[in-house]
């Protein structure tokens, strides 16, 4: 018997191992060339990290996008061991889609920043090669110069106005509407065919293309940075619904009336009312949807409800006439909607828009005056560095892999297109082409040779340390690599196999104090909301089961309640206990917000953005020695303060007769219970609360609420959270808004519009007044007036009309009018600043960056300004002399 | 027989219709993702879904789902962002089949023997400390999850002992030795269970055989006890252990989401659940029917198997 065991398992062993060679076949050597795109990056090397390939697949590309596949040789070994520089990086989702016209997401655009070259690009100003113009220190700012361009957009508007005239530019328009731009004549594709005027506007106009439907075909007009007409063409033969609320804004005394006893536009477009029909002012949901989820009776003043629905089309809207608007003010103002008067009405509006069929492509505004040059005609003025800030994205395809990479959708209305989706159908015109791809599993770039930017002695740039001048793009190839799990990144970062590792909250204990730990702030703050709609709070302390013997909720209510939470918690120590990637969060808005993109001051570095977080945190800024000096003494923790104001809650709350304490021990008999509202359980969220009830229980020692309040987690709500918090029905929760980072003063809108609040059932933007003195005139608005008046809004006030907006105003003036809203808003004690979002990353000791500071525009110079201590061999010889082979950081 | 599996057939013909349409319709009846209201993008998306005949009756789309599959065998062209967007989904789908399909197979190839013959040696030695080692080693492997494995075997032969790769091999040169050698990392992971899995199959099975009266007969017969496990006992076990194995082999198309993704074999792992995710219709539907029909056949071929392996079960009969 143990003979045929032994046996036996020979046999198994043998088996197992043989097996595999025997169905193996030769391996096939790939006989093609690949050509390829590339580009350039434009950011630091990333918080996943990357492995490399040496080698491998690839497939040919022929005319006309077809593809030859042949098999190729494995390639397994991590480390590229040649005498060249390789860039090892790492996603978790591989691109199969980098086409810019169609591209969604931030993976699919990975490839992007590789292949294709702005019009104009960012650059540190290094004061010899790029000479800064706002006197900032060497790299600490930047420089915008042509890339695909040959010069800066010269502007014509007067020009293109006079001879023009299908391009609607305003007649009192001079400037800001149309350019001229020289493009740059030695730009060419990876294959070295040239790129002109007419690559330019065949691109656009297939970027435009109403049957392809491109998904990015409204980045082109339907921002700041909008194309004459691109709008008409794109849309072509099609009736769009615009939300109002979230477009024009109409309100009904905007609108003219017609014979028909309808509202049209002044352009004649019709306006309707969304009863079934989404709106932004709701979250994309409509009243119809609150109707099948609450009942209309129990919200709606059902009469008026009643009559929008009879007077709904099939699409879900009415049209608005005297007789529809009475009904949506009869059912907006029910108590069960929050009472809302006529000045919301406007978010309840849809403006329909007929565009015309067979649209003239002549009619957009792209159009060739040269072979390399290009004029730009705008539908919106936009200048400066938002001007050449949106060209520094380009559209140009390569005409022959686009055209053969149009398809039909089987039988439908619907075109695809494959362009850019894998290496065959892939042409670059950027630092880099595309060598090898395999779906699924990695990317390799490769330098374009053809790229005109290795050539033109630009590229270029002095460094910070040894003032020597160094070409850009030391990196000489880019791999790739889908590595899906942290654990394995970290590993293979470890190994000397990846470029960068983000790292993970149980690596913050070894890694966060490694010179090879680098921070990126990100524009996130994000704050513990607090419940104040009392109406919602009585509903649930008198719902049953409810036991107000016992607990009580109105008391989180009280303003003095609130400000003692606002310095319970030691900011910074929240972030390193919960959140060690982030920092502690103190304002409004972040570091990351940038002001003047020209010169790229923060707001938060401003003096009136210092002396708003003083004044949140009552710090007396005489005691200290400068106002930086108070600032830095912020920490969000007050105990002393923190236990005053507990004090005071409870004896106000007494006297309210929020709580009682009938035992005279001057305890309260209830315990305050807030309520988080989850969306989902999360080992986050239960350190989190963890963190938040343990302060508490320190700072309420000795306080008449010792061991009374308490934060417990919701049943999760899922997406609903924040409609929840929105009414009132939970009590706190910590969230936050991002905005544009080069816009500060948008962020306002989110505190102050209704349609955006979170606590705009409890806090009326429009009740609130605040006074400013600006150019010596003292001025009163509200806050939604104020906001809306920084925002660009003509806002009339004593029949005086103000804008504030980028160009209205003086930039001082703007932020002063920003620094007093943040004051105000964080006044309120609705919003409690907790954490700035942000990462962490180590960066591997192959490279280094030329300079460590992070800039919020230029990162910290990408691939472009990535220096190496180690060639491809000496790495390896770094990493085999480690101890184990594994490199410490 | 043959009119037994011509039936089983037409009844999985059938079968396959309804669980198609059935999933056809669920998946079109999840609301769509949204992106933030005030994106311009929205009206983009909707106005494709429109085009694409997304908004069309649900029992209209599954018609022309079917006139496309059987008039042209088209299965459709992905419009979802992600990895399938803009491609036809039957391609890529066989595109990434082959390397799941060989993983599991060499997966399987390895823990079929290695655990019927721990089974064997357990079932042998019954009773004995071999017996309640091999036992417990199997109740404490079949509990631990496979990417348990996948991480210990990336950390010690990976990144302790440098001896394997971290993930799999770029390329598609599926047959080379330094792609197998990649991909151990990944055999082994998944060979754990499924060495246990028939080891313990194989141990319960034989002992009880083991323990039958004609085993004793066979002894008296003269055979010795390895020719009557082997002849009489093993061919008796198989009636339970083959159906398993089928089942296994039917199994590797399936792949495995945890495995590939850990060491990044370029597989079909991922693509079910993608699909689910993005509201990939095309390709959803795609492996819907490609998965129900695997099941399905595996069901008919264990079924009928019995019959094969063990003569006395007859299948079909109405007596």
């Amino acid at each position: 018997m143990k003979k045929f065991l032994i046996c036996l398992m020979a046999l198994v062993l043998v088996f197992a191992m043989v097996l595999p060679f025997a169905s193996c076949k030769a391996p096939v050597t790939n006989d093609e060339t690949t050509t390829a795109p590339q580009d350039e990056p434009t950011e630091e090397p990333s918080k996943t990290p990357t492995e490399e390939p040496s080698e491998t697949p690839s497939e040919t590309p022929s005319e006309g996008g077809s593809e030859d596949t042949t098999e190729e040789p494995v390639v397994y070994l991590p480390l590229p061991n040649g005498t060249g520089y390789t860039y090892k990086d790492s996603v978790t989702v591989l691109s199969s889609n980098w086409n810019t016209h169609t591209y969604q997401t931030t993976d699919e655009s990975y490839p992007v920043s590789f292949l294709t070259t702005g019009l104009y690009g960012f650059f540190f100003n290094d004061e010899e090669i790029y000479k800064s113009t706002n006197g900032s220190d060497p790299y600490a700012g930047y420089v915008i110069a042509p890339e695909m361009a040959a010069e800066l957009p010269v502007d014509i508007t007067e020009e293109v106005k006079a001879a023009h005239p299908e391009f609607n530019i305003p007649s009192e328009a001079t400037a800001g509407y149309a350019y001229k731009i020289a493009l740059n004549p030695n730009a060419t594709w990876e294959n070295g065919e040239a790129i002109n005027a007419d690559t330019y506007v065949y691109s656009m106009e297939q970027l435009l293309n109403p049957v392809l439907m491109n998904y990015r075909g409204p980045d082109y007009f339907d921002g700041d940075f909008a194309i004459a007409n691109a709008r008409n063409y794109y849309y072509q033969g099609t009736t769009n619904y615009t939300d109002n609320g979230n477009g024009n804004k109409y309100a009904l005394a905007d609108l003219v009336k017609r014979e028909d006893g309808n509202y049209y536009t002044a352009d004649g477009n019709a306006m309707y009312i969304a009863v079934y029909y989404g709106v932004s002012y709701l979250d994309g949901n409509s009243l119809g949807d609150y109707a099948d989820a609450y009942g209309a009776e129990s919200i709606y003043g059902i009469d008026g409800w009643n009559k929008l629905v009879e007077a709904m089309n099939d699409e879900g809207m009415a049209v608005l006439n005297d007789e529809t608007y009475a009904a949506l003010l009869t059912t907006i103002g029910a108590d069960g909607w929050g009472n809302e008067d006529e000045s919301y009405a406007f978010n309840y509006f849809l403006e329909e828009v007929v565009y015309e069929d067979n649209y003239d492509f002549a009619n957009v505004g792209i159009y060739k005056t040269g072979e390399y040059e290009i004029v730009l005609v705008l539908e919106k003025s936009l200048s400066g560095f938002y001007l050449l800030y949106n060209l520094t994205g380009n559209w140009i395809v390569y005409q022959p892999y686009y055209e053969a990479g149009k398809k039909q959708i089987g039988d439908t209305d619907a075109w695809t297109n494959s362009y850019c989706s894998d290496l065959a159908s892939t042409m670059s015109y950027g630092p880099y082409k595309m060598t090898e791809y395999q779906s699924g599993k990695y990317m390799k770039f490769e330098k374009n040779d053809n790229w005109f930017g290795y050539t033109d002695g630009k590229h270029i740039y002095v460094d910070p340390v040894d003032g020597e001048t160094y070409t850009m793009y030391q990196t000489d190839s880019i791999v790739c690599q889908v590595v899906a799990e942290s654990s394995t990144r970290k590993l293979m970062f470890l190994k000397g196999e990846l470029m960068g590792y983000g790292l993970q909250s149980a690596d913050f204990a070894e890694y966060r104090n490694s010179d090879r730990a680098y921070v990126t702030p990100s524009e996130t703050i994000f704050f513990l909301i607090f419940n104040g709609y009392m109406d919602a709070i009585k509903e649930r302390e008198a719902s049953e089961g409810f036991d107000t013997t016992k607990y009580d909720l109105e008391t989180m209510t009280l303003n003095s309640f609130r400000r003692a939470f606002a310095v319970t918690y030691d900011k910074e120590n929240f972030a390193t206990t919960i959140s060690p990637s982030r920092s502690g969060g103190y304002g409004l808005i972040g570091t990351a917000y940038i002001y003047d993109p020209e010169t790229g001051s923060r707001y938060r570095d401003t003096d009136q953005a210092k002396q708003a977080l003083c004044d949140f945190y009552s710090v007396d800024v005489s005691k200290f020695e400068s106002l930086d000096a108070a600032v830095d003494s912020i920490t969000g923790y007050d105990p002393e303060t923190a236990k005053t104001l507990f004090i005071q809650a409870y004896n106000e709350a007494i006297e309210a007769g929020y709580i009682t304490d009938a035992d005279g021990d001057g305890k309260s008999d209830q315990t305050v219970r807030i309520e988080y509202c989850s969306p989902a359980t999360s080992d986050f969220m239960k350190q989190t609360l963890n963190y938040l009830n343990t302060q508490l229980l320190k700072v309420l020692e000795g306080t008449p609420f010792e061991g009374k309040i308490e934060i417990y987690e919701s049943a999760p709500y899922g997406n609903e959270w924040s409609n929840i918090i929105k009414a009132g029905m939970s009590d706190t929760v910590l969230a936050g808004w991002q905005g544009s980072a080069l816009n500060p003063f948008s962020l306002t809108d989110l505190y102050t519009n209704p349609s955006k609040q979170y606590d705009a059932k409890w806090f009326n933007s429009q009740a609130e007044t605040l006074t400013l003195t600006i150019d010596g005139e003292e001025i009163t608005m509200n806050l939604k007036q104020w906001s809306d008046a920084l925002n660009g809004t003509a806002v009339t006030v004593n029949e005086k009309q103000y804008n504030f907006g980028d160009g209205k105003a003086d930039v001082n003036t703007r932020l002063n009018i920003l620094a007093a809203i943040e004051t105000k808003v964080l006044g309120t004690y609705n919003y409690i600043p907790m954490l700035q979002d942000g990462s962490v990353a180590l960066l591997s000791k192959q490279v280094f960056y030329v300079v460590d500071e992070y800039n919020p525009i230029m990162g910290r110079g990408g691939i472009a300004y990535m220096k190496y201590n180690y060639n491809d061999s000496e790495w390896i010889d770094f990493v085999n002399a480690q101890e184990g082979g594994v490199v410490k950081y | 027989m043959i009119k037994y599996t011509i039936q089983r057939v037409l009844l999985m013909l059938m079968t396959l219709l309804i669980i198609t349409c059935i999933c056809f319709v669920l998946i079109r009846m999840l609301p769509p993702a949204t992106l933030p209201p005030g994106d311009p993008h929205t009206a983009v998306i909707e106005a494709r879904r429109e085009a694409l005949g997304y908004n069309k009756p649900y029992l209209v789309q599954f018609g022309i789902f079917l006139k496309d599959v059987f008039t042209r065998f088209d299965w459709g062209i992905s419009d979802v962002s992600g990895e399938t967007f803009g491609k036809e989904v039957l391609p890529l789908f066989l595109e990434k089949l082959p390397p799941t399909i060989l993983v599991n197979l060499y997966s399987i190839l390895f823990s079929i023997p290695i655990g019927i013959a721990f089974g064997i040696w357990a079932a042998l030695k019954k009773n004995s400390w071999i017996d309640h080692a091999i036992s417990t080693l199997t109740m404490v492997v079949v509990s631990v999850p496979s990417f348990v494995y996948a991480f210990l075997i990336q950390y010690f032969l990976s990144f302790k002992l440098g001896w394997l790769p971290f993930l799999a091999a770029n390329g598609t040169n599926w047959f080379s030795w330094e792609m197998f050698r990649s991909w151990i990392p990944a055999i082994m992971s998944l060979s754990f269970g499924t060495i246990a899995g028939f080891t313990r199959t194989t141990r319960a099975e034989l002992t009880e055989v083991l323990t039958s009266e004609f085993m004793l007969l066979a002894r008296t017969k003269g055979l010795t006890r390895a020719q009557a496990t082997i002849r009489h006992a093993m061919k008796n076990c198989m009636v339970v252990i083959l159906p398993a194995i089928f089942g296994n082999f039917i199994g590797v198309l399936s792949g495995s989401l945890i495995i590939e993704g850990i060491f990044s074999i370029p597989g079909v792992g991922k693509l079910y659940l993608n699909s689910i995710n993005a509201q990939d219709y095309p390709m959803f539907i795609l492996l819907t029917v490609f998965y129900t029909a695997i099941g399905l056949v595996a069901s008919i071929v264990v079924d009928v198997s019995y019959g094969f392996i063990d003569p006395r079960i007859r299948m079909g009969s109405k007596k």
